[in-house]
């Protein structure tokens, strides 16, 4: 905007170096990975044995999944921290929602039962 | 007034005088023009708001009074509420004050996204315009609902007009607007600050502000999400809140107050910006205690997040919760009373001076805690259970509305007026504007606390005599006529003071923050040169010369010794600023004719659509350096980073409590299902399939982002349109699945699995659909050769779209699909 800009070589590095991004070679192990996971997942959904810890084991598939994306697809992990903080605060706080709202309905419909001692 | 400093004057126009013209005006994307834009609507809608309000006094000054009726009070109340809340206080305090101050405050020529700034301000336009469509009468008169809109109230069951659509679209089409400027402000803020200006040199009021701008980010998608749900119950007549399907009025509740809690402090905290700044001033001393200021304007934007069922302790959300709410709501008494002491502090042995603006400063001290005390009152379940819907409720929030958010901007007029005009507002009709106002103010509200106790519900248009509150009302509705003359008075001192007023020096008050160190009114480039910070109170530093402990300017009384800034007047030669647009005023147009279109000519919705896509494409190609890599642009700013990817980042977090409240509703919902269709009709292979496919797209983006970084064009142009064809399989899948689904009986009114999983699903649909075409265009111009790897950053920032588009799918896979068995989700 300005043709007056006050030069600071500190951040010009800085911002450079935000830009290298991993090579098709990540790319293609992180896809990899995406996909065994995606049919771990299947599998896990289809196994009668694991019913029982079904919720635990996708929950933390999809977490890994999630993790794997936001990281190298979206250079979180080689971006700066900045935005890992922008994004990572908002998530929390969505989390934190989904289980307000999950713990208020579920003692609403008297799934959960609050007693005080 | 302290002595005036020797201020440059510049050979270059005001933004007020250069350009000239009507079409100036409509097309200008100047933050400060644009602040003037929001003053005056807000204005408008003040008096608006302000009619309404004695309107609903002169209807309550007597029992058994008929003078308007049951049913226009029930629209004026509603009316009033949501005018003064969403017209009046969000537009003055962040269309007007936070507008005009942001880029002067922090050293930045213009807000981040200029262009953005102007599309906020149609946008805005349009939905004041749509909120007020049931003036024409034959459209059924006004929203009649609260300002709360409490479902099942809201329901075309109970309100078959059109009115409370007009409600809905109209905050849709607001909410639209606040949050591209909580988005514009929150990166200008970060990423825009002049060299030196750390966080903990920011003035109090960018402290304010950038809470203020998380909090819009984070609050209002689940508004959002609640007038979606309302919207689909009123014309696709689904049953999002009745709770004859199953469902619960209690929902439209969380989802309100969810956001409606962030929101009292979305208004609150720029009023303590503001009173921040002209606080120190007229007390001669820096603010005190400002790393605590600082800090508690954080907790408490971060404590109100988990206060919201404070306003629900009548619904009966059992005692756990209530415990919760309660100590949460008391916490936040904690970051506010560190607050309240700390100006107090700041003016203690201070060197006053009772100019108007202070004034109201310390009307506002006062007033606001009043009504914070009655807060604190309210946190106690069992007191609330006894005050709720009575008019003790009305007493306390309008203490903190109108005797803290309304005082704070009436003292931001008073201070700032001067450097947005050039003129000096009137203190003589200024100090009587501020008695009467204190006056009439408590003599309006601070009854409704005996009328509250005495038993006086909320919301009634009229009552029986002999209840006791019959003097209390007419006392009360006399003042509010006063407090009306004080309005007066104030609008007279506007106008009469902008075409007569003194005129004003750049320095007129003797004030420590970068906006008086230039002209009064200001150039449109704002700084000839972008200033320097050293210290806290840069302005202040730079007038006296010296740092006290901490990086904060000493206080010294006295008049300024001059005023440092100064350039060679062709310096303004080499200063570009961005053109004006007419786009941003076509997509508020067609973003009135679209909602428009819903509530009476269908095919009005294609032609707002297209108004819209037009002002899209328009304003991405005319703005010459769309995803250019601008390395000069990079070092200017404060962190390094593009404004532009800081942005999208700060969308994406947005998003995600989008997604959230979508996600919940379905997993609540779940279990209340009254039976036929459910998630067992879920078909795990075909969408196992669409997850790979959508995967698989992630890692064709990611390769067409590598390629065009090496300036590999052609193989960047092949990626991208392998990814907007995987896009368009997923799209396809779920077309599919979709109309299978139909075919099988389920639709989208069939029951509450079928309207939660068709809403989520179908908006990470359209969010996809909104990738596809992204990605098709930037496929093309890559083709095309216009994209490569000087402009790597269009790919990059939809490549984050289209990503976060993906990891969006990886959770409802996980728990709407692959956990279709799962009870009490």
């Amino acid at each position: 905007m300005s043709d007056h800009a006050i030069k600071n070589p500190h951040i010009e590095a800085h911002a450079v170096a935000h830009e290298e991004h991993p090579g098709p070679g990540v790319y293609l192990l992180v896809a990899a990975i995406l996909t065994v996971l995606t049919a771990a997942e299947i599998t896990v959904f289809y196994v009668p044995g694991l019913q029982p810890v079904l919720v635990p084991i996708l929950l933390v598939l999809a977490a890994v999944k999630f993790a794997f994306v936001a990281g190298f697809y979206m250079h979180l992990y080689y971006d700066s921290k900045v935005f890992t903080i922008f994004f990572g605060f908002p998530l929390l706080l969505a989390l934190l929602i989904v289980l307000g709202l999950l713990l208020l309905f579920a003692h609403l419909q008297g799934v959960l039962s609050f007693t005080i001692p | 007034m302290a002595a005036q400093p020797k201020t440059l004057e510049y050979e270059y126009p005001n933004y007020l005088q250069d350009p000239r013209g009507i079409w100036s005006w409509l097309t200008t994307i100047d933050h400060k023009r644009i602040a003037i834009l929001y003053g005056v609507s807000a204005l408008f809608f003040m008096m608006v708001g302000g009619l309404e309000a004695m309107l609903i006094r002169a209807q309550l000054m007597v029992p058994n009074n008929h003078l308007i009726g049951a049913a226009i009070y029930n629209e004026l109340f509603t009316m009033h509420g949501t005018t003064m809340i969403f017209l009046v206080v969000m537009p003055l305090e962040l269309g007007f004050f936070a507008n005009f101050m942001i880029p002067l405050h922090i050293g930045a020529r213009d807000v981040a996204f200029p262009r953005l700034n102007a599309l906020s301000y149609w946008v805005f336009i349009a939905g004041a315009i749509f909120l007020h469509l049931g003036l024409v009468r034959s459209l059924a008169g006004m929203p009649d609902a609260g300002w709360f809109g409490y479902a099942n109230l809201t329901e075309r069951m109970y309100s078959p007009g059109i009115n409370i659509d007009t409600w809905v679209l109209g905050l849709l089409i607001l909410g639209v607007s606040t949050l591209l400027s909580g988005l514009n402000f929150f990166v200008t803020i970060v990423n825009m600050r002049a060299p030196g200006m750390t966080f903990m040199r920011m003035p109090m009021f960018m402290w304010a502000m950038l809470v203020t701008t998380i909090l819009i980010l984070l609050a209002f998608p689940a508004l959002t999400v609640g007038l979606v749900f309302l919207f689909a119950d009123r014309f696709l007549d689904t049953h999002f809140y009745r709770v004859s399907a199953g469902a619960t009025p209690i929902l439209w509740q969380h989802l309100f107050w969810i956001f409606g809690h962030p929101e009292v402090y979305i208004m609150a905290l720029p009023a303590f910006g503001i009173i921040s700044e002209v606080i120190t001033p007229f007390s001669r001393k820096p603010l005190f205690g400002y790393p605590m200021m600082a800090y508690s304007l954080v907790l408490i934007a971060f404590l109100s997040y988990g206060v919201w069922g404070h306003h629900m302790f009548a619904t009966g959300m059992g005692p756990i919760a209530d415990s919760t709410f309660a100590i949460t709501t008391m916490l936040i008494a904690i970051p506010t009373g560190i607050k309240i002491f700390s100006w107090i502090a700041t003016v203690w042995g201070g060197r006053l001076r009772f100019t108007t603006a202070m004034l109201f400063t310390l009307g506002f001290i006062v007033e606001f805690t009043a009504g914070g005390l009655s807060g604190v009152m309210h946190a106690s379940p069992p007191v609330d259970l006894q005050q709720t819907d009575s008019y003790i409720v009305v007493a306390h929030f309008h203490y903190v509305l109108f005797g803290g958010m309304m005082m704070g901007i009436l003292a931001g007029f008073y201070y700032w007026w001067p450097k947005i005009t050039g003129r000096m507002l009137n203190e003589t009709i200024g100090k009587w504007q501020f008695w009467i106002t204190l006056w009439a103010f408590n003599g309006t509200f601070f009854p409704m606390h005996f009328l509250g106790v005495l038993g006086m519900p909320r919301r009634i248009y009229t009552y029986a005599p002999n209840m006791g509150w019959d003097f209390w009302n007419y006392f009360e509705s006399i003042n509010a006529f006063i407090l009306g003359f004080a309005f007066l008075l104030f609008f007279i001192n506007l106008v009469w003071s902008t075409l007569h007023g003194e005129h004003s020096s750049a320095d007129p008050w003797d004030g420590r923050t970068l906006e008086w160190s230039i002209p009064s009114p200001p150039p449109a480039f704002n700084f000839v040169t972008i200033p320097m910070v050293t210290a806290r109170d840069a302005f202040w530093v730079r007038k006296y010369g010296s740092v006290g402990a901490h990086g904060v300017a000493p206080a010294i009384s006295g008049g300024a010794a001059a005023a440092p800034v100064g350039a060679p007047a062709e310096v303004h030669e080499h200063i570009h600023m961005p053109a004006p647009s007419i786009y941003p005023l076509i997509f508020g147009l067609g973003l009135f004719m679209a909602a428009l279109g819903c509530m009476i000519w269908i095919r009005l919705i294609l032609i707002g659509g297209a108004l819209i896509l037009m002002s899209i494409l328009g304003m991405v190609f005319e703005y010459p350096t769309f995803g250019q890599f601008n390395p000069e642009a990079l070092a200017e700013s404060t962190l390094g980073l593009d404004n532009r990817k800081l942005g999208m980042w700060a969308f994406l977090g947005s998003e995600c409590v989008f997604f959230a409240s979508l996600i919940s509703t379905y997993m609540v919902y779940k279990d209340r299902n009254l039976g036929g269709f459910d998630a067992m009709i879920l078909n795990i292979p075909l969408t196992s399939f669409s997850t790979f496919i959508l995967l698989t797209s992630s890692l064709l983006m990611v390769l067409a982002l590598a390629a065009v970084q090496r300036d590999d064009r052609k193989w960047g142009a092949i990626w991208l349109f392998g990814t907007a064809f995987f896009g368009m399989i997923f799209l396809g899948g779920q077309a599919y699945e979709f109309t299978d689904f139909v075919l099988q009986g389920l639709k989208i009114q069939t029951n509450l699995f079928g309207q939660t999983f068709y809403t989520l699903v179908g908006f990470h649909g359209i969010h996809v659909l909104i990738g596809v075409c992204w990605l098709l265009v930037l496929a093309f111009t890559t083709a095309a050769g216009k994209i490569g790897k000087d402009r790597s950053l269009a790919v990059e920032i939809g490549g984050l779209y289209w990503h976060f588009v993906d990891i969006v799918w990886v959770v409802i896979f996980t728990l709407i699909y692959l956990m279709r068995t799962v009870k009490h989700a």
